[in-house]
């Protein structure tokens, strides 16, 4: 771990400014990803300044959304009564993933911006175009069964690692940030990850030392019918190899609307839009599910060890929607 | 005292004698260990996976905040090898030349002030590597065979004619990943000389094996050396070796003439600290139509790193498994540029055990006979090779209380025809077996005039429990009161014990206990035998019980003396013995044993009359699978086990415990991955993925059988049993769920799929 010095601060926009002024400084919130690269070498901020006293820690729900402050833990989210009862498929998601520790600690923006899982992100010895720009990909050629095969480029194929974001994304959250001008813009979710196409470092559509202070979830009344459906290799805390967030919108057995986001197979939250179209008006059996995820997963492009996903997140997709399906709401 | 009745500790379910320091954070494990002056190492490791170190340019690293040291082969001075152990070599010492064997090799250490200045520091060495191609696969034409007299061939019969003569055959090949150890406790280093002595805390499982390899690497002498370990955070054989490391942070205390800490990194542990070697087996079993079986050539072939040699008993197993004529076994090891393999839990007897009771299990469903009437069928009734009786084994006890507690009638044997909800339910079973090993080992007890007792020897408690069962089986034998015996371990002052492995510690160390605990209520009653003064004049040994702190004559509760009074009454401080235990057979000498209180006259089988029988299992495992999805999830596992005499019947269920947890991580999900340039890629315990509490379901452990007749305790060593045919019963129970037969291990969602790469 290199040398850095922390700082604290209590109001946003001089968090916002310390970090802008110094292209070396890091926000730290929860700490389960900085801390972890940090100890790794592969992230080695100058300056890490922590976004905690910053107070981002409400949850405010109203009749059209629900407003989730970034520093509120993964647990308070999950748990949130509200949450649960309007947002199944988002509860379900975020506690699919890690662990009630890990949980507990991490933060609803630090979830958002977590990195990639590719062991070769995580050896600073390994070429790796988004670890180090223009150095090359060790995981094209070398031991990829845990990455991608949507939104992959010829430079990177790393897996965006969350389960959260796959149903934020399902839910068309919004993410609102605050710039060091004190300036504040709206991103919506599906435009803040940036899929690698030949620049891999740039993982997310924000500005050096911009900082996520809420999230706007809409009130979706489909969404009471929605499931989040996390395939992996062990029970519990695993990275998903495949993972489905479906919400779905039912006239009888017709499919009066659909959505679909998938995790663990794609370089950054996926939105299967396309499939999503397919859905509509059609009788909501096994065969049309079956469909949509052909349809997901057309462009999918696997390497040596990672070809098992595209069918087994087809898979993954037609019970996500038949679980949905047979849901009691 | 009314009443001569007393009721022996062991055997009871006991809480850890230590349990309250580990929960309360106060166990002192090596890694916590902290000394005025203490410099912290951290270790760079070569990056490359075959060559030489052409350069290694540590100025920057020497001129960085707070190093005092950084060490390559360049200033290192030649370290011997140490001797070998109970159970085969050393590894090689470090720094001896510019040769790079492996990835993740140790190529500098660099010593300072603090762990961070270190680690920091570390990454400042810049190292110019001349690459070679390494050898990866067993196919490499340059990948060399190794022999060595750890792993001879055996034979029984005449295999080849037996088999081209059978009525039914099972020919195939099985495989078994690389898997890594991964103890929680992360190994730990801190040395510290004074003159030519050496003191050095330690993550072993072998203090006196340390002892003697440090000796050996500095050329001092090995009384002034001295391990301590009082815990050890898991090791599961990764300790028993004394690893690179170990020497660099003696080394290294030797130049900076400071205490010096190494604590391995998680990434580390993957490549330094040994690991399971892979194996490709090819198995034929040959048997009549009635499933009387006729022949079983095993043949195995294991990695090894490119230096070095390592007992790896793959096939052994086979020998004695059932009640077969004709029996080959041929292990072999290929030279690799992998990191040094080790030891874990049951090596080579876990993965050879997943090749026979897999292919016992595809007889069963060739024959059509019920795969636990096939193994009755064949029940080694005696020792195959000799023919002697064994000295226990109750085996047939272990498939049949086992098949009932497990309800494996309800088993309708057509695969993939039991269904619950919509899963895919399997039922399936392997027997487990780890032969008898007890090497010497010595103890010495003592008994205070305050009346407490201390025992102790120098092995270690890597977590099974030794301290609570030693201190258990110490009060039973000298009649102390548990509270009031403390049990000492984790020092190489202490008297010489072997390495706490091959599941023959317990018994080892047991039988030790035992003796020297039998030779300290000897000594009393000698000391009081002629003394008018004490109510136990004219008292033998066979006369006697021991209770509430010492001696009494059974037919006459009135006359009691505790072994205080007896030490006040001489003068005496206390009264200390030595005394050891011997491998069986290899003394025929009369001993006590102790129940009750009592001495109770025993000896031991004369040489050639009984096979020493190890301990054995049956695991019945119910799978669920996924018919879609293709997951795996072990819903219910039953191991019965016969394990001898049961000295704590929850320590001893929680040791089985573990084995079917690392069983099934070794079923289905563990593996340590290299790419295909040969850099390990599992270096986390994100990537390498073992069995988490949620895949660890419903477990039941039921003991059967009866102490051993081998040993005046009666104990077997359980620690590996149940990782051995663990494998298999899941692979069996997959089979039968899905019809589909894994002979890969583990058992991935992508080979479920039928997309596994290469298919």
């Amino acid at each position: 771990m290199k040398e850095f010095t922390f700082e604290r601060f209590t109001q946003t926009t001089d968090a916002a400014s310390a970090a802008a002024a110094r292209s070396g400084a890091m926000y730290l919130a929860g700490g389960t990803t900085l801390v972890d690269l940090m100890k790794i070498d592969v992230l080695t901020p100058d300056i890490v300044i922590d976004v905690g006293p910053l107070g981002l820690s409400r949850i405010d729900v109203s009749d059209d959304a629900i407003s989730v402050g970034a520093g509120v833990t993964n647990s308070q989210l999950a748990w949130h009564p509200v949450v649960r009862d309007r947002f199944p498929v988002l509860s379900e998601a975020i506690l699919s993933g890690a662990t009630t520790q890990i949980r507990n600690m991490a933060t609803v923006a630090g979830n958002i911006l977590q990195r990639t899982r590719c062991p070769y992100f995580r050896d600073v010895h390994a070429s790796c175009n988004r670890r180090q720009p223009g150095s090359g990909c060790d995981a094209l050629n070398g031991f990829n069964r845990g990455h991608a095969v949507l939104g992959v480029s010829e430079h990177c194929i790393a897996t965006h690692p969350s389960d959260m974001c796959v149903a934020m994304i399902v839910l068309d959250a919004d993410i609102h940030t605050m710039r060091p001008d004190g300036a504040t813009r709206l991103i919506p979710f599906r435009n803040f990850h940036v899929a690698p196409g030949d620049t891999p470092h740039i993982e997310v559509a924000l500005e050096h030392g911009e900082l996520i202070t809420h999230i706007v979830i809409p009130h979706l009344p489909a969404a009471r019918r929605s499931h989040y459906l996390k395939v992996r290799d062990r029970a519990s805390y695993e990275f998903a190899l495949a993972s489905a967030a479906v919400v779905l919108d039912l006239d009888g057995d017709t499919i009066r609307a659909a959505r679909l986001g998938l995790g663990g197979i794609a370089t950054t939250p996926w939105r299967a839009t396309e499939a999503e179209q397919s859905l509509k008006g059609r009788k909501a059996s096994d065969a049309t599910f079956r469909e949509a995820a052909e349809t997901a997963l057309a462009g999918a492009v696997a390497r040596e060890h990672n070809h098992f996903k595209i069918e087994l997140a087809k898979r993954a997709i037609v019970r996500a929607f038949a679980t949905a399906r047979e849901a009691k709401v | 005292m009314s009443t001569t009745t007393t009721v022996d500790v062991v055997g009871t379910a006991r809480d850890r004698v230590d349990g309250r320091l580990k929960v309360m954070g106060a166990a002192t494990y090596p890694i916590d260990v902290n000394l005025p002056g203490l410099a912290h190492a951290a270790l760079v490791q070569s990056t490359i996976i075959s060559g030489r170190i052409r350069d290694i340019a540590v100025d920057d690293a020497e001129r960085a905040p707070g190093v005092v040291a950084v060490i390559t082969h360049l200033n290192t001075p030649p370290l011997a090898i140490g001797p070998p152990t109970e159970i085969g070599p050393q590894p090689l010492p470090p720094f001896q030349s510019d040769a790079v064997l492996h990835y993740g090799q140790h190529v500098a250490m660099v010593v300072a002030e603090t762990r961070e200045q270190a680690n920091s520091a570390a990454a400042l060495v810049e190292v110019t590597y001349e690459r070679d191609t390494p050898v990866l696969s067993f196919d490499d034409e340059r990948a060399t065979e190794v022999t060595h007299p750890w792993t001879p061939d055996h034979d029984r019969g005449d295999v080849s004619s037996a088999l081209a003569e059978a009525e039914v055959r099972i020919n195939q090949i099985y495989t078994t990943a690389e898997n890594t150890n991964n103890p929680i406790g992360l190994f730990a280093t801190v040395a510290v000389w004074d003159g030519d002595a050496l003191t050095v805390h330690d993550t072993t499982q072998n203090p006196h094996g340390a002892r003697d390899a440090l000796a050996a690497a500095f050329g001092v002498d090995p009384a002034g050396v001295r391990i301590l370990v009082p815990f050890v955070g898991g090791a599961f054989g990764a300790g028993l070796r004394v690893w690179p490391h170990v020497p660099l942070a003696a080394l290294a205390a030797r130049i900076t003439k400071r205490p010096v800490k190494v604590v391995l990194t998680r990434a580390q542990m993957f490549t330094a600290v040994g690991h399971r070697p892979n194996t490709i087996q090819l198995l034929s079993v040959g048997a009549s139509r009635d499933g009387l079986l006729a022949a079983i050539d095993h043949v195995s072939r294991s990695s090894i790193g490119m230096e070095g040699e390592l007992i790896n008993l793959v096939t052994n197993g086979s020998l004695t498994a059932y009640a077969c004529p004709n029996v080959s076994t041929r292990a072999r090891q290929i030279r690799q540029s992998i990191p040094i393999p080790g030891w874990m839990r049951a090596p080579g007897e876990a993965e050879g055990s997943f090749a026979l009771e897999s292919a016992i299990d595809e007889l069963s469903y060739a024959l059509n006979i019920d795969p636990i009437e096939l193994r009755i069928k064949n029940h080694a009734h005696v020792h195959p090779d000799n023919a002697l009786p064994w000295s226990s084994n109750a085996l047939l006890d272990c498939y049949r209380l086992g098949a009932e507690r497990f309800g494996w009638s309800a088993r309708t044997p057509e695969p993939r025809s039991m269904r619950k909800m919509d899963q895919l339910v399997g039922y399936g079973m392997g027997r487990g077996a780890l032969g008898a090993y007890q090497p010497p080992c010595k103890a010495i007890a003592t008994i205070r005039r305050d009346g407490t007792a201390f025992v102790r020897s120098g092995g270690t408690d890597m977590g099974p429990g030794t301290y609570t069962v030693m201190s258990m089986l110490a009060a039973d034998c000298l009649g102390v009161p548990i509270e009031r015996v403390r049990f000492g371990l984790g020092d190489s002052a202490m008297p010489k014990a072997p390495q706490e492995g091959g599941s023959g510690f317990t018994g080892a160390l047991g039988n030790a206990v035992h003796a020297t605990c039998v030779s300290v209520v000897r000594a009393f009653v000698n000391l009081v035998s002629d003394d008018a003064m004490s109510p136990l004049k004219g008292c033998r040994l066979e006369g006697i019980t021991v209770r509430n702190g010492g001696i009494q004559i059974t037919d006459d509760p009135a006359r009691f003396e505790t072994y205080a009074d007896i030490l006040t009454r001489h003068g005496l401080d206390e009264m200390t013995i030595e005394g050891e235990s011997a491998p069986p057979g290899e003394t025929s000498s009369a001993t006590m044993i102790v129940q009750e209180g009592r001495f109770i006259p025993y000896t031991p089988p004369s040489t050639g009359t009984l096979a020493h029988a190890g301990a054995f299992a049956a695991h019945f495992v119910e799978v669920n699978v996924d018919p879609d999805l293709r997951t795996i999830r072990v819903a219910r596992v039953v191991s019965a086990v016969d394990g001898g005499r049961i000295l704590n019947p929850k320590t001893a269920r929680s040791q089985i415990i573990g084995g079917i947890a690392m069983g099934i991580g070794m079923a289905l999900l563990e593996e340590t991955v290299s790419d295909r340039t040969g850099r390990l890629v599992t270096t986390s315990l994100a990537e390498y993925v073992v069995a988490v509490n949620a895949d660890v379901r419903d477990v039941d452990v039921l003991f059967v059988g009866e102490p051993d007749a081998m040993t005046p305790l009666g104990t077997k060593g359980i620690g590996e049993l149940a990782i051995t045919g663990m494998a298999a019963a899941i692979a069996n129970a997959v089979y039968h769920a899905t019809g589909t037969r894994f002979r890969s291990l583990p058992i991935s969602i992508e080979k479920v799929l039928g997309l596994q790469p290469g298919h």
